[in-house]
């Protein structure tokens, strides 16, 4: 009984899987605390305006509201709309860029 | 590299969260041009005009006119309905002079009936041929000849005349 009540926390960390995850986790904090991902993020941003992405992005949201009933959209229901279009229909320049900041990043904290 | 991709959807998927976020707000503020109701009254505008243009809704009157929100139509059209005092039947105010054109020629076809005055003025015109006054002309031509004043003014000219022969 007395080992119930001395028992420590429950211990997440040790539940979860040991993967990439925790890698993920080092490298965000890396990257938010230079700034970088700040920095990745408006570059991404930029690009994706300049090629129109956004706006077609936008375009979607507004067919799926007038389609749902402007007052019946949710932030999620958008996120889910743009999400798989999104994803597929980033130019690959601008992917190629993105990934190849990220990189020098990455290698850059390493050494 | 698996590590940059990863980075890079976790940038995107923010992104995507931005915009999505940003339309919301569009969306429930009415901000994109009225998303319902201004577009609602922009397509029943459009939808009416269409129809005040439509041949099949104008009746008799050429459709060259546009309904205004009042119901008015411009330009405007003589829509009152009365009596022709020749045969009797209701006429709309903006066909009653054709109308008259007609009507009054009634008993053969339009136009064929001359009066006296109209025959001399053709024989002034056309400069000595000879015409009989009451003969009709089975040619259009020569009424395109007669001046305004007597086919299609107003029926004082006729009012003697016209009954006078079948």
């Amino acid at each position: 009984m007395r080992a119930s009540i001395n028992r420590p926390p429950t211990p997440d960390a040790d539940e979860e899987p040991e993967r990439e995850p925790a890698l993920v986790e080092v490298i965000n904090v890396k990257m938010v605390e230079s700034g970088e991902k700040e920095k990745l993020k408006e570059l991404l941003r930029e690009r994706l305006i300049e090629c129109g992405w956004r706006d077609e992005m936008k375009a979607l949201c507004r067919a799926y509201a007038r389609k749902k009933g402007r007052n019946n959209v949710t932030i999620d229901e958008l996120v889910q709309v743009i999400t798989p279009k999104g994803r597929a229909s980033i130019p690959d320049s601008v992917k190629t860029e993105l990934l190849q900041r990220i990189q020098s990043f990455l290698t850059s904290i390493v050494l | 590299m698996q590590l940059s991709i990863r980075c890079f959807h976790e940038l995107l998927d923010s992104i995507i969260a931005d915009v999505a976020s940003e339309c919301h707000r569009v969306a429930r503020l009415g901000l994109d041009r009225g998303l319902d109701e201004e577009e609602e009254e922009l397509r029943l505008s459009e939808e009416a005009r269409a129809s005040a243009a439509d041949p099949s809704s104008s009746g008799e009157v050429g459709c060259k006119y546009v309904v205004d929100i009042f119901g008015q139509t411009h330009p405007a059209v003589a829509d009152e309905i009365f009596e022709c005092m020749n045969c009797g039947r209701p006429i709309m105010a903006g066909r009653f002079a054709p109308h008259l054109e007609k009507c009054m020629g009634k008993g053969r076809k339009a136009r064929q009936r001359t009066t006296r005055s109209s025959a001399i003025t053709r024989s002034r015109n056309s400069r000595g041929s000879p015409v009989s006054v009451y003969a009709p002309y089975s040619n259009s031509t020569n009424s395109a000849r007669v001046p305004n004043g007597t086919t299609g003014g107003a029926g004082e000219e006729f009012s003697d005349c016209a009954f006078e022969a079948p």
